[in-house]
């Protein structure tokens, strides 16, 4: 393999990032080796694409691969938007790969997450199979029954009825040695860690009604007694799979969509070699002293000093502090926050396991372990559920070998079969598999089942600031212009096209800010020798040789104080709370002046944005009763300003993660249930050890990979329906239990007395596991 | 009424058979990309042309 260092004169992150792809190191990650026909060494690549509207993009993809010298085959699904592609190591490249792909017209990054998809297609498989393997012998079992159910007293002969429950039998074999098999496995595992889920219940059942009917078989005059439930045995393997096959399904859904937000190309950084020349590299390929390039708005590729040049850092998703931080020279840096002041040279200090972000991964992956266990509705149910029925068929078989020891063990083994936990087991995951689909379909998507539970009850709820409340950018609420600029005739709407057109220069985020006074402004002005001084701000000559500045207060040369009274508020609502007083108390960082010639013209109110529907959300949820706190690593004053904007009352401000983590297990351990909706890597940690967390859909990855819900709208009022979905899906679920248990209740006596025909049994617990599934299916509406 | 002690064990063999011809089709993905088959025929392929005729 060729080394993938070149000297770049200029690097380009668009196109240069993929030449990356061609380290052996990241290629692993995407490409297997096969063997070719003649037992050549081939390369096998999976690759994730993006662009395709059709199922004949399909076929211009798979062209455009082909021609690639040294590929041997491409692969394309249109569903599923991947290609694999096999080709020789010795003619050609990945990059080249992708190359042809995007000169096609699409895009394409590697496709890391394969060998797990393999893994999940095999799970389907099999799962599809045994659902297939029950409901179609389920269906002729029932043929096989149907005579004894409709044939009169005498009309079937003894040998037709033992032909019969032979050939159901024969048929039940595959059910109870393939299809159920998922129930003794984890009746089996549950036992041997002493625990008692639903699957023992569920497994003894199972196994008592088919010893049972099988008896009953080949001896008639047994034990047993002579009448075969194998029609109500199969069935109810049928639903329970059912219900599990869609489980599964939803579970692979979030995957899937996770998968697809987590495939990019992998981390790139500009090394600066001895002699000058810059190379890309993966980050893993970093070390301790190597010198980074980092362009404008690329993230720090590891933790370390400025070394040339000075700059700000976003340190937003690690910090959740909103404003932009000033670098200088010899100030650190750390890896994931970017770089949104101007390009500079960073000596690398720390890579991989040691950086900051590093750091709070790790922490979050220990809060994952320690989380509260949210034990699964059912299973709290069935160790008692369980001591219950095997003492009543022990009393029942003790009581009856006394009165009449020929009926002892038939009336215990009707005991068992009647009580047999269907709708019980049912009543839970069929609830919670159509809630977390009618949530998919809202934009929730859930990664735990369990989630559910803990959302529809929960009364405190811990709210993110930046990202999750607010967006992440900037807006310009009120425009203050001097006394000085109304005499010399500017209008806030001169002045606002002015500073417009100066900070359309400028990525900034507050340069974007005042940039948005003037949607859709394509002309720039007719600026010269501009200039952007890190931390400071924008400066420019116009035509006439006048010198502005737009920017920080002290540095735009204005030390004469802003007007008072002279505020313009820019649109309804936004209530900048100016003071009368000259020295606005605003935070510097949150205010632009625009000067000229050293003249104060105009200042500019910076705020940060809400996310649309944040009020009514928060309104929403402190009426249903929700206790709601905001958590944030923003300054005290900006948190406090933006929770009364939405009506918070509870704030915890200036918040680490490890501060942040404390509140919240302070909060768990008085017994209170929280659940965490964020965004950021400084989330991450309190997203892991909450009972229930939500991320939002535009985060950062370790948070959404995570998070037990996605919401992948970013709306905040989705939280709201989310909940209330959760909450009707909850009092489903309880009214399941109730019918279930009326139905033991009702039914255990009449077994008990050895009056409950077995028929009678057999289609009660049918009956019942039918009403179940249809209440269930309610939820997801 | 006989012949029902050879049609009834024929038919249980009969769902085994049918069992293990839906489990091939399954692992070999026959249910994975059921809307491809369907749009093959409007990509711009050679077409298949039968062995008894001239290209």
């Amino acid at each position: 393999m060729m080394p993938p260092a070149q000297p770049l004169a200029q690097p380009s992150p668009a196109a240069e990032g993929v030449a990356v792809l061609d380290d052996p190191l990241e290629q692993g990650r995407f490409t297997r080796w096969v063997a070719g026909p003649g037992g050549e060494r081939w390369a096998e690549s999976s690759l994730q694409l993006a662009g395709l509207h059709c199922a004949a993009c399909s076929g211009i993809i798979e062209q455009a691969l082909g021609r690639v010298a040294g590929v041997h085959m491409a692969r394309v699904s249109a569903a599923a938007e991947r290609a694999t592609v096999c080709w020789d190591p010795d003619l050609t490249r990945p990059s080249a790969l992708i190359a042809a792909v995007r000169r096609a017209g699409y895009d394409a990054v590697p496709d890391a997450a394969a060998p797990a998809r393999a893994l999940r297609l095999q799970l389907q498989r099999q799962a599809l199979w045994r659902l297939f393997v029950a409901g179609f012998c389920a269906m002729q079992v029932m043929m096989f029954a149907t005579p004894s159910y409709v044939a009169a007293a005498g009309e079937l002969s003894d040998e037709m009825r033992r032909l019969l429950n032979w050939g159901a039998w024969m048929l039940t074999l595959p059910v109870m040695a393939f299809s159920a098999t998922p129930y003794f496995a984890g009746a089996w595992r549950a036992l041997r860690t002493r625990t008692i889920g639903m699957d023992v219940p569920v497994a003894l059942g199972i196994a008592i009604t088919f010893i049972a009917s099988t008896g009953a078989t080949f001896e008639p005059d047994g034990i047993f007694g002579h009448e075969v439930y194998f029609d109500s045995l199969t069935m109810f393997v049928t639903f329970l799979l059912g219900a599990r096959w869609l489980e599964l399904r939803s579970r692979q859904h979030a995957a899937e969509t996770l998968e697809r937000a987590l495939a990019r190309l992998p981390e790139t950084a500009w090394r600066v070699a001895a002699d000058g020349g810059v190379s890309a590299v993966s980050v893993q390929r970093l070390h301790v002293g190597d010198q980074v390039r980092v362009p404008l708005g690329q993230a720090f590729p590891a933790d370390g000093v400025l070394e040339q040049g000075d700059t700000q850092a976003d340190e937003s998703l690690l910090t959740g502090e909103s404003a932009p931080v000033p670098k200088r020279m010899g100030d650190s840096v750390v890896a994931g926050s970017s770089n949104v002041g101007a390009p500079v040279l960073v000596r690398v200090l720390r890579v991989g396991g040691d950086t900051r972000l590093e750091t709070i991964v790790s922490m979050m992956r220990s809060a994952l372990t320690q989380r509260p266990a949210a034990a699964r509705v059912a299973d709290r149910w069935a160790a008692p559920f369980l001591w219950a029925v095997l003492l009543l068929a022990a009393g029942a078989a003790a009581v009856w070998s006394v009165i009449d020891p020929s009926r002892a063990v038939w009336v215990a083994v009707s005991v068992l079969i009647v009580t047999c936990p269907c709708a019980l087991s049912l009543a839970a995951p069929a609830t919670l598999v159509a809630a977390a689909r009618g949530l998919a379909r809202r934009g929730v998507l859930l990664q735990r089942l369990d989630a559910i539970e803990v959302l529809a009850t929960a009364q405190h709820i811990f709210l993110d600031k930046t990202g999750t409340l607010t967006e992440d950018r900037l807006q310009c609420s009120a425009v203050l212009l001097t006394p000085g600029a109304v005499a010399q005739g500017y209008t806030e709407a001169s002045v606002q096209a002015l500073a417009a057109s100066l900070a359309s220069w400028s990525t900034h985020p507050a340069s974007r800010a005042v940039a948005d006074l003037q949607p859709g402004q394509t002309d720039s002005g007719d600026w010269q020798q501009v200039h952007e001084v890190p931390g400071q701000g924008l400066g420019a000559q116009d035509a006439e040789g006048r010198a502005w500045r737009l920017g920080q207060a002290h540095w735009a040369g204005a030390q004469a104080p802003l007007p008072a009274g002279a505020q313009t508020p820019l649109r309804a609502g936004a209530q900048a709370p100016l003071p009368a007083g000259a020295q606005a108390p605003l935070p510097a960082d949150a205010r632009l002046v625009l000067s000229c010639d050293g003249r104060l013209l105009a200042g500019f109110v910076l705020e940060e944005v809400l996310r649309p529907g944040a009020e009514q959300a928060v309104q929403a949820l402190q009426r249903d009763g929700v206790t709601l706190r905001l958590v944030t690593g923003d300054t005290a004053e900006r948190a406090r300003q933006l929770a009364d904007r939405v009506g918070i009352v509870n704030v915890l401000a200036a918040a680490t993660p490890e501060a942040k983590l404390a509140a919240l297990i302070e909060l768990q351990r008085q017994g209170h249930k929280v659940v965490m909706v964020g965004d950021g890597v400084n989330d991450a940690p309190v997203l892991a050890r909450a009972d229930a967390s939500l991320a939002m859909g535009q985060g950062a990855l370790v948070s959404r990979c995570h998070a037990d819900a996605v919401i992948t709208s970013s709306r905040l009022l989705d939280l709201v329906s989310a909940r209330r979905t959760a909450q009707r899906a909850l009092a489903i679920v309880r009214q399941n239990f109730i019918w279930a248990g009326t139905y033991n209740a009702v039914c255990i006596p009449l077994a008990l007395v050895g009056w409950l025909p077995p028929w009678a049994a057999g289609l009660g617990m049918a009956l019942s596991s039918l009403l179940v599934v249809a209440n269930a299916l309610r939820a997801g509406r | 009424m006989e012949s029902l002690y050879v049609l009834i064990p024929l038919s249980a063999l009969l769902v085994l058979a049918i069992l293990g011809v839906f489990g091939w089709a399954v692992h070999k993905g026959q249910f994975e990309d059921i809307e491809a088959e369907g749009q093959r025929i409007l990509t711009d392929e050679a077409p298949a042309v039968d062995a008894d005729q001239d290209p």
